[in-house]
Order: C-alpha cells, then structure tokens, then sequence
C-alpha cells in the first residue's frame, strides 16, 4: 500500500507543480466561463424565459441557471487540455516514463484522472466563488457540497479525454476533437438550455442530449449546488464513471501505446 | 556461475502483417555488459518496447529476474530504464524530475535521494538539483536521465541508444561510468546501440540486423569466429551491408 501512496503523491505533485507553473492555463480557464456569464448570459437573459425546473423552486435568472454548464464547461475543457498534455508527453516521450513504472498500470492511470481533476476543480471553485462575488443566487454550502460532486465528474471527462488521446497520433488531430467532441458535447446538453426548451424544439436533438454524459454532469452540479439529490442522476453519472474509466484503461493496454513508428 | 537477469526465447515481432523480430533469443548474465548493436530499422527498439511492455509480447518468451514479462508487477520492479528520447519534464527541476521518478516506483522523496546519493556525487550533479532542466545542456541531461534510472538501485539497466546526438566525451563518460558499475558488479546492462565505437571486445554483443540476430558471444570471439580485422568488418561481413554508409 505504502507505494501505491507514494505514487499516488508524486502523480498528484507534478500535476500541480505544472498547474502553478502555468498561471496563463489558470486565468484563461477561469476567463472563457466568465466571458460567459458576464457577457453571454446577459444578452440572453431577456430572450429565454426559464420555468420553474427542478432543483430551482422559483424564478431563476439566466446567469443562475447557466453556472452550472459553466462549471462543467471548465471541467470539459481542463480535461480536454490534459489529453492535449498526454498527447505531447507521448510524442515527447516522457508519458513512456508513467507507462514502464512496475506499479499497475490502471492505478497510474487513475492517479493521473485524479491529480487533473484537483487542479479542475480548483479552477471550478474558483469560478463559483467569482460568480457568488458577482450575484449569482448560490450558496456556499452549496458550493462546498459541490467539491466532491465536481471531483467525481471531472475524472470522468478526464477519463474520456485520456481515451481519445489513446487513439490520437498527432497533436495536429486535436483541432478535430475541438470540434467534433468538445463543441458537440457542451451544446447538446443541457449547460446552456434545459432540456425541455430543446424538446420543444427538436425531438431528435433532444433524445441525442439525453445520452450525453455531459447533460447528467451538468445536471449532479446543478442539483448539488441547490441542496438536492437526484439518485437517478447519480446512477447514470456512476455508470458512464465505469464506462469511462474501462476505456481509458483499455486505450492505454501495453499493444496500443505504440504504433509502429 | 552466474545467475540470468534477462532471457529472451524465440521471441517475434510483427506490426500489422509486416515481421519486425524473427524468433529472437538471447540472455544477458548478472553483472555482464550487453551490448545489441545494429543498424537503424533492424529492430532494437522493438526489442526495447517490448522489454519495457510499451509493446506487448506476440510470441515467444521474455524473463527478466526470473519472472515473466506477463508480471510485470514483479519483473519491472527491479529494472531501470534510459530512453531514446529525452523524457524529462523541462519546466521542472532536477529534483523534482528525481522525486517524480522515485515516486512511479513507489518510493517517497527522501528515499529517493537517499537512493543516488553516490550517483548525484560521482555524475557532478548535486549543484544542479535545483536547476530547471530547460537550463541544462545535452550532456547533462543524459546524465539526470543515467541518475535517474538507477534510483531504487536496479538490478538490470536499459539503454535504448542513451549517447545519440551527445558529443565524444560525453559519450564515453557515460559508457565509462556504467561499465565502472558493472566491474563492480552492482549492476548488468543491456546497452543497444548502432554506433561501432561503443562496443569493447570483452563486451558480450549479440548483432540483430533486419530482426534476426545473426550472432552472440563476446565481441572478441564474434570476430575471431568470423576470421575478421575488427567488428565493422565482421558486420560487414554477415550482413553484406556496410555499416558506414
């Protein structure tokens, strides 16, 4: 056990050692969401008219019901970023340095997914408290409850993104997964519009959100930062923390990590 | 007699359709320099994916320390590993490199130091703990790198053509030191190289050209068995294939 601890801290130090060394990666991580909600969630306001939807038990403004989508927004693309990062290292070739470790693999793996979503969620909260700061109706026990929750869903995409760099060869693929991935899955959910406003409009469009993993992610945030719990929600988030990790774990099997060079 | 740390049996290769390793077998003795040396494409680095479970095995067998490649848990504990390509983190310090290493094998900060002091003192590299290593020159970097593998003090090291792209003397320094280490019987090395001037005659060599190797024992014996001048013309000589080219 004590290896695995060791392992397990020296994974999670060198994430953060990167993350403090790269201040711009904090700040345009924190400005991307905020130009969101400062300037695109003003325009909106008075063009969407929100229901009443659970968790929320009254009126909510726009930029109270956008937070959560840009919670997961910093998670999606901080994990997108990792993948950028293992992308490099196994061109450079220092991801090999984690891969020949004697320790098993998917617990390597793990820790990576792990020690990137502390420095998410970090990012995560850190936007929250910017938004409280700002007016935005939340809590801060909310906001605390919200910790783990952000955590948990941040492995997940990390997961994802960790698998999609198991496939991509080149760095230069990664503009293709800005637009085929990142875009598709925080549009078609439920970040930026409640699922029954796209019903209405599209019942294709909306039955595609209802299997994205993102809508339920946004959704666990949502619900924990007003004090609910949906267990629905949480089956399915737990579910697609299974299906993520078994393909992270089998992109990352000894044949596939070398293709023929 | 001495004990095998690393056995490879009838071990082959191939990436699609395509045969890169054709029934490979060698085996390295404790406290022995190994020298696999061959051109560019003949299947070094396969061999060293393979060894270092970067591929995984197709067929054949591979030991290392008595256990099977298959459980790498227990055969990786014990190895060290010095890449082709630079693999250090340039934004962080030596150190912080060291600490990262120590801690993929399960050992904690102080332990890691612990473990290459003499090292960190013989390579000049104890003022440079704290030096980022973007700072650091071609040279000195192989030598974090050299240092780097043997924390834990492994029993096996591997080098995948560790003195590419470094000048003269600071490629035999690094040959030097690990062959010292070697006498000394603290360690055994598995050296893979296509450069001629790093292999000595007492150097056990096995020759590998397009996935076959063509010939093992020592570099002395190789060139006697072949009635050659010296080991470019006995490559020459088995691979019709001139080295120098």
């Amino acid at each position: 056990m004590r290896k695995y601890f060791y392992c397990a801290k020296g994974i999670i130090y060198k994430e953060l050692l990167r993350f403090l060394k790269e201040k711009s990666r904090f700040f345009s991580a924190l400005v991307r969401p905020l130009l969101w909600l400062f300037i695109f969630s003003a325009g909106f306001t008075s063009a969407l008219g929100l229901a009443i939807i659970p968790p929320y038990e009254s009126y909510i403004t726009y930029e109270t019901y956008i937070v959560p989508g840009l919670v997961g927004m910093i998670l999606l693309f901080n994990g997108m970023q990792s993948s950028l990062t293992m992308i490099i290292d196994k061109e450079m070739g220092s991801m090999k340095i984690l891969l020949t470790s004697y320790i098993n693999r998917n617990f390597l793996l793990f820790c990576k997914m792990f020690a990137t979503a502390i420095v998410s969620t970090i990012q995560a909260i850190t936007f929250l408290v910017v938004a409280y700061l700002y007016g935005v109706e939340l809590s801060i026990i909310g906001i605390l409850l919200t910790i783990p929750v952000i955590l948990f869903t941040s492995i997940i995409l990390n997961a994802f993104a960790l698998f999609i760099s198991s496939v991509i060869k080149q760095l230069e693929n990664f503009a293709a997964i800005m637009n085929f991935v990142i875009f598709p899955m925080f549009f078609l959910s439920s970040a930026l519009y409640p699922l029954w406003k796209i019903k209405d409009s599209s019942i294709f469009l909306y039955t595609v959100c209802s299997f994205n993993p993102f809508t339920y992610i946004v959704e666990s945030i949502r619900f924990t930062l007003y004090l609910k719990f949906d267990p629905f929600n949480f089956y399915i988030i737990f579910f697609y923390f299974i299906v993520a990790l078994s393909l992270a774990f089998m992109g990352y099997k000894a044949k596939k990590v070398l293709k023929k060079s | 007699m001495k004990n095998t740390i690393l056995e490879l049996e009838n071990v082959s290769h191939k990436y699609d359709k395509e045969l890169v390793l054709n029934d490979i077998s060698f085996s390295i003795e404790e406290a022995s320099f190994f020298v696999l040396l061959g051109l560019n494409g003949a299947g070094k680095s396969t061999i060293f994916s393979l060894l270092t479970r970067l591929l995984s095995l197709q067929s054949g067998s591979i030991k290392i320390n008595g256990y099977t490649i298959q459980n790498y848990t227990k055969a990786l504990k014990d190895i060290g590993i010095v890449f082709q390509e630079p693999t250090l983190d340039l934004d962080l310090t030596v150190r912080q490199n060291l600490y990262y290493y120590g801690a993929l094998k399960g050992l904690s900060f102080k332990e890691t130091l612990a473990s290459i002091k003499d090292e960190l003192t013989n390579l000049d590299l104890n003022e440079k703990l704290d030096t980022k290593v973007q700072k650091l020159n071609g040279g000195h970097r192989r030598r974090v790198e050299i240092v780097r593998s043997l924390i834990n003090k492994p029993k096996l090291l591997l080098l995948d053509e560790a003195t590419v792209g470094l000048d003269l003397k600071s490629r035999f320094d690094i040959l030097d030191y690990l062959r010292h280490k070697v006498q000394k019987g603290e360690i055994s090395v598995l050296w893979i190289t296509h450069l001629f001037d790093e292999v000595q005659e007492s150097d056990s060599l096995a020759i590998i050209h397009k996935g076959e190797i063509l010939a093992t024992g020592t570099a002395e014996e190789i060139i006697a068995k072949h009635k050659q001048a010296d080991l470019t013309e006995t490559f020459k000589y088995l691979t019709m294939e001139n080295p120098d080219a």
